[in-house]
């Protein structure tokens, strides 16, 4: 999917830039994150960047109230008919499903930052000027650019330009994607990608296809893809104690990850926070763990050092426990 | 690097506990990439490898709260009395020897280190010289000890030395600092004062001694007292009395022998002491212990030292009588690591001591800092919680004279000691610069992230062109040490009155947008019968945003009122300054310092070589944020007019609600996003400030420094201050040091670390010649792991590239500390990074303690 701008201008519809990303990639990194993501994975912390197409965000605590402010009504074109409020005067909803002129207007003239737009246009050029401001951390740490989600693929055309470009301009890329996307729009995507970030959450796809909505066989199949290629990857896996971080699960899934040989550069295994539950609730919906409680620090903690352990035993894989070890050979 | 050679090494690998794991000079007890985990702060026990050190640690309370001691006041009370006919040079050295030769002396268990205040641990003197009556109007109130008004840092007193202070109450009046300074003073200069509206606050000096200086150290270890009682009788008989410049000369050295004198019997006395505890005692390792200290303070009470322990021994007692002699704070301890190296190669070599027993000396010396202490009033700690004696700042690392790296071993034991004894004294400076080596930037960036706030970072490479600006030669400026809190100073050589004052920018913009009149000026202002009710205002009428036609003429009316409020700023502080040196010069310290018994001139007087008194402005975030508001939201968008914009700020935003969230929010250019807009309006703030304050003579025999940085001072002045038109409401703090702002509705940096690191540095750091300070706050995870620690070092060092001059680090959860408030008693040994300092974060009060919560937390995980 490509957007344009109003002067047919190609652009990325992301939700977030992020200076002084140091877990995605080598160094001090600016992270992009594009909206859009095939998969539904129930721990996602940004469900902000699942849906395609920017979204109306709301946060009712910032709300000053009709009485006092009511600028969103007094600007939307529409007299204000999305708008809902409580009785009490304070904003709940903007209901962009029906009636909505779509214009984003409420953004704008919301002084309290109650009504946020998840998803701006944005082209390279004015890309490129917030990586150009950062250049010199760059080139500090070995650092460069990450491009994240949502999933980035889905704008695999705007990637794949985006990428080019920093390449032209000396910044190192980083892509971040689940990789159930067709291989070819991988492809695209490849020749100015210098670090692939990927992730396997399950070695059996009806597990996979039960938790994330979608089976795993065309995301193994790309990552040997990508691995073929020779690009330098990182793979991970979200541990998240109950779901998915049995023995016979992660020790399938390591089985694979020594398969893919000597592009994988590290794997690293995430302990599960439980994080994004407000951006659910701005969003009116429902956190799908609802109220799953992750076991104590020192139980998963002791879980995860261990599986680290069992894994590189095994396997001989560059295991990590979480992304705070720097990448063999990466960064400065 | 100067390091020993690889055979050096390996002939000393088993003098340390974990040889094996270093493999990279230099050497220290602990590897240079030693971790002590992140965010941890204060709460380990036994953090010290050395049960010595741990048991010292067991009966180290970890407070400033304390006892006020009266035996000094009456001594030289006493002193003065017995010699009514002399000068006042020659009445304060009988003063101050009389201290020394009578006052109670300490010795405790299992110390290597002696030397102290006169009083026992945590204990306060008094110095009446300063001003008697503050002490005993804060007793009789209710106001020294603990009350509902004083949680923190209050000091306990008996009714007995409650009576023998204001016994000498009488005595006082009139023939302290002061009293004579505020008989100097006038209404204009104290209308915008401390006493006034709080414009300006240039009352630090006026009831204690300037302090913030290091003495000259290469002088007292080269020469001994006995060298320079030598200098002083060498002078005095080369004196031809028929020239009246010679009689003060007289004066003066008369003077500087008799605090000389003082000073050796007082070790003396400390070495006699330690004899007759070693003949008492039994256990024959400590015996043995105590005869040594007896023999090193027999011998340095003359002499110049000969080994480490004997020059810490000294280090730490000439220290000590500086503060018997002045209460001034940050008094510091130079560049330790260059000045003790040669003992600590002595040493080694000739093995008079190991690695492990100098590095539990220094342990030792840090706790026996962190003892001391200071009496401060009610409404200066409210600000300055936490404080202790004050700025003892110890510098480490940087450049040599000759433009070599100076990183040596103790460079690392100096900062491993931090991490073995978590406790906030001395406040420690790490000096950088583009070839600083790689191991101390590891071994920096490992104890900041343990979390206590140790060590601040300084940049060789705009400090030292910074003090160049100030005419001091390369050579001097490249030794450069850092005092107390921010300032950079030669030491030994200058009398910088650094910290002397602060000008709040906030307050001088709210009265150039509203023609001289505070915002809310009505009759419950103390200040209104002498102002409001005649129709006057505060200031110059310099301007009015309700009329002004374009942003130029508010950039031209704040030039005006910040020339009018320096004007007073400045006044005031010669007055104070003139008050010290007729009432209270300092002969001891001139002895002590480079030049003073050669010119035979006083300190106070322009005795040492370099002389500046060095004021602050204050709110440079508020200040630039305040006027990017203005020009975007009135003169370019004209999405508010001025009058709606002052009169939103003068009704405290109350029915302003849709205005107060739009000039918080990322709408509106703010500092600190690396937004040119935004940012140049900051830095045509603080220039100002600086134009209207850098070179103007001062009374001392040199000029004014101006500095950027608050320390806590922006709480005390937001607390004077209405609200204000960036967002802030009435009362709160405005924007710390060179940071950006937050205010109750949020914070207005929301870019992260690499945006602040450049909206910062492009602010003229090298201009504001007593320096500048950055306060980041990261949390723990950002920081974690060698990613966190490499990349942060990478963000340091682009700081340093980008000429920020100096930064300090909170390593601290949000949720610690909101559980640190809440449950102070689990919370005991939490070190935080105040500003310039650490403190016990339970010891502060509420305000500052919300103050810290509030800064924009780094945290990307």
């Amino acid at each position: 999917m490509l957007y344009h701008n109003e002067k047919g201008e190609p652009c990325g519809l992301i939700y977030n830039i992020q200076g002084y990303t140091i877990h995605d990639g080598p160094g001090i990194r600016t992270e992009l994150f594009f909206k859009g993501c095939p998969l539904r994975c129930p721990w996602c912390s940004n469900p902000e960047g699942i849906h395609v197409g920017p979204q109306i965000g709301v946060y009712p605590s910032k709300c000053l109230g009709q009485d006092k402010c009511n600028y969103c009504v007094k600007d939307c074109p529409l007299g204000g008919s999305p708008i809902r409020f409580d009785g009490d005067g304070i904003l709940t909803a903007v209901d962009m499903e029906k009636q909505c002129a779509d214009c984003l207007k409420c953004t704008e003239s919301c002084p309290g930052g109650a009504i946020m737009v998840w998803g701006k246009k944005m082209t390279i050029p004015e890309i490129l000027k917030i990586l150009r401001s950062d250049r010199d951390f760059y080139e500090r740490t070995g650092g460069g650019v990450t491009l994240s989600g949502g999933e980035v693929l889905v704008q695999w055309e705007f990637a794949a330009m985006l990428l080019e470009a920093c390449h032209r301009e000396n910044i190192h890329t980083c892509v971040e994607s689940a990789l159930h996307i067709p291989t070819e729009h991988v492809d695209a995507v490849l020749p100015h990608t210098d670090i692939f970030i990927t992730d396997v959450k399950y070695a059996d796809s009806a597990r996979h296809k039960e938790v994330t909505g979608v089976g795993n066989e065309l995301i193994l199949k790309n990552i040997r893809h990508v691995a073929e290629t020779g690009i330098p990857m990182v793979i991970r896996t979200p541990v998240v104690p109950g779901w998915n971080d049995d023995d016979e699960n992660m020790f399938a899934i390591g089985e694979f990850v020594k398969s893919l040989g000597d592009s994988v550069i590290q794997y690293q295994l995430l302990p599960y926070r439980k994080m994004g539950t407000e951006k659910y609730a701005t969003l009116n919906q429902p956190y799908p763990m609802g109220d799953y409680e992750a076991p104590e620090r020192s139980v998963w903690e002791v879980n995860l050092l261990r599986l680290r352990d069992e894994l590189r035993e095994r396997y001989g894989i560059p295991v990590e426990a979480g992304s705070g070890e720097k990448l063999p050979g990466y960064g400065k | 690097m100067k390091t020993l050679t690889n055979a050096e090494n390996l002939k000393n690998k088993d003098v340390y506990a974990h040889a094996d794991e270093v493999d990279v000079t230099p050497l220290a007890i602990e590897p240079y990439d030693k971790e002590w985990g992140v965010g941890l702060s204060g709460n380990t026990p036994e953090p010290s490898p050395f049960p010595r050190i741990n048991n010292i640690l067991k009966v180290t309370a970890r407070t400033t709260n304390g006892f006020v001691s009266p035996e000094r006041a009456e001594l030289v009370t006493e002193a003065y009395k017995a010699h009514p006919g002399e000068s006042q040079e020659v009445k304060c050295a009988y003063g101050i020897a009389n201290v020394l030769e009578n006052t109670p002396l300490y010795i405790y268990d299992d110390e290597l280190i002696v030397g102290g205040l006169g009083c026992d641990k945590k204990g306060a003197p008094v110095h009446p010289e300063f001003g008697l009556n503050w002490v005993c109007n804060e007793m009789r109130d209710g106001l020294m000890d603990y009350s509902e008004q004083r949680t923190h840092d209050y000091f306990s007193y008996t009714p007995e030395t409650q009576r023998r202070l204001e016994a000498l109450e009488d005595f006082w009046k009139n023939r302290c600092v002061e009293d004579y300074a505020n008989s100097l003073l006038t209404e204009e200069q104290l209308k915008g004062s401390h006493a006034g509206k709080g414009v300006f606050f240039a009352d630090a000096y006026i009831h204690c001694g300037a302090g913030h200086l290091g003495l000259d150290y290469d002088r007292l270890l080269g020469m001994g007292f006995g060298g320079i009682r030598k200098e002083i009788e060498e002078n005095l008989a080369k004196l031809d009395l028929s020239d009246p410049k010679d009689l003060e000369r007289h004066d003066f050295l008369r003077a500087a022998k008799i605090a000389n004198a003082g000073a050796i019997r007082h070790i003396q006395r400390y070495a006699e002491l330690l004899a007759a505890k070693a003949a008492e005692t039994a256990d024959p390792v400590r015996k043995g212990e105590l005869e040594q200290m007896a023999a090193n303070c027999a011998w340095v009470a003359e002499n110049p030292p000969r080994t480490f322990w004997e020059a810490i021994q000294l280090v730490h007692l000439a220290n000590c009588i500086i503060l018997i002699e002045c209460n001034g704070h940050s008094i510091s301890y130079g560049r330790f690591d260059q000045y003790m190296y040669p003992y600590y190669k002595h040493d080694i070599e000739t093995g008079v001591s190991t690695r492990e027993k100098m590095q539990e000396l220094i342990e030792n010396f840090y706790i026996k800092i962190w003892d001391l202490n200071k009496l401060r009033d009610h409404i200066l700690i409210k600000t300055f919680g936490n404080g202790g004696i004050g700025g003892p700042a110890l510098t480490l690392g940087g450049l040599k004279p000759d433009g070599r790296d100076g990183t040596n071993e103790l460079t690392f034991m100096c900062l491993d000691a931090n991490a073995h004894v978590r406790v906030p004294n001395p406040w420690l400076a790490v000096r950088l610069h583009s070839d600083t080596p790689w191991e101390l930037k590891v071994k920096t960036a490992n104890v900041i992230r343990l979390g206590t706030g140790e060590p601040k970072i300084f940049n060789d490479d705009v400090t030292i062109p910074s003090m160049m600006s100030s005419d001091i030669p390369l050579e001097e400026a490249r030794d450069y040490q850092v005092v107390g809190c921010v300032e950079p100073d030669v030491s030994g050589k200058t009398y910088g009155w650094h910290d002397a004052g602060h000008m709040n920018m906030a307050k001088v913009l709210e009265l150039a947008i509203n023609n001289g009149r505070c915002f809310h000026c009505n009759a419950e202002c103390p200040r209104w019968s002498k102002c409001g009710a005649l129709g006057r205002r505060l200031g110059p009428q310099t301007g009015d945003l309700r009329t002004m036609t374009s942003f130029d003429q508010v950039l031209e009316s704040y030039d005006k009122q910040m020339k009018y409020w320096c004007d007073q700023m400045v006044s005031v502080l010669n007055a104070v300054d003139i008050a010290h040196q007729n009432v209270r010069p300092l002969p001891y310290l001139s002895t002590v310092m480079y030049g003073c018994v050669e010119k035979g001139v006083d300190v106070t007087k322009g005795g040492t070589k370099y002389n500046f008194i060095g004021p602050q402005g204050i709110g440079i975030g508020t200040t630039g944020d305040g006027l990017s508001t203005i020009k975007q939201l009135v003169f370019e968008e004209k999405k508010v007019t001025g009058a709606e914009l002052i009169q939103a700020a003068e009704d405290n935003w109350v029915g302003h609600e849709p205005l107060y969230a739009l000039v918080n929010s990322d709408k509106v250019h703010h500092y600190g996003n690396d937004d040119d807009y935004a940012d140049d309006l900051t830095k045509f703030a603080m220039d100002t400030y600086c134009k209207h304050i850098e070179r103007r003579p001062n009374a001392h025999g040199g000029f004014f420094q101006p500095g950027c940085y608050s320390v806590t001072v922006n709480v005390a002045h937001g607390v004077k201050q209405w609200a204000s038109i960036e967002g802030r409401t009435a009362f709160e703090p405005v924007s710390d040091c060179m940071g950006a702002v937050h205010t109750h509705c949020c914070s207005h940096d929301i870019k992260g670390p690499t945006a602040i690191c450049k909206s910062v540095t492009k602010m003229d750091h090298a201009r504001a010649t007593n320096g500048t300070l950055l306060n980041w706050k990261f949390s723990p995870s950002a920081l974690a792991g060698k990613t966190g620690r490499d990349n942060f070092i990478a963000l340091m060092d682009e700081y340093v590239h980008r000429k920020g001059m100096h930064s300090q680090f909170s390593v601290t959860s949000q949720e610690t500390l909101i559980a640190a408030q809440k449950h102070p008693e689990d919370y005991r040994d939490l070190l935080v990074r105040v500003a310039g300092y650490s403190a016990y974060f339970v010891e502060l009060n509420k305000d500052l303690q919300d103050d810290i919560i509030g800064r924009t937390s780094l945290s990307f995980d």
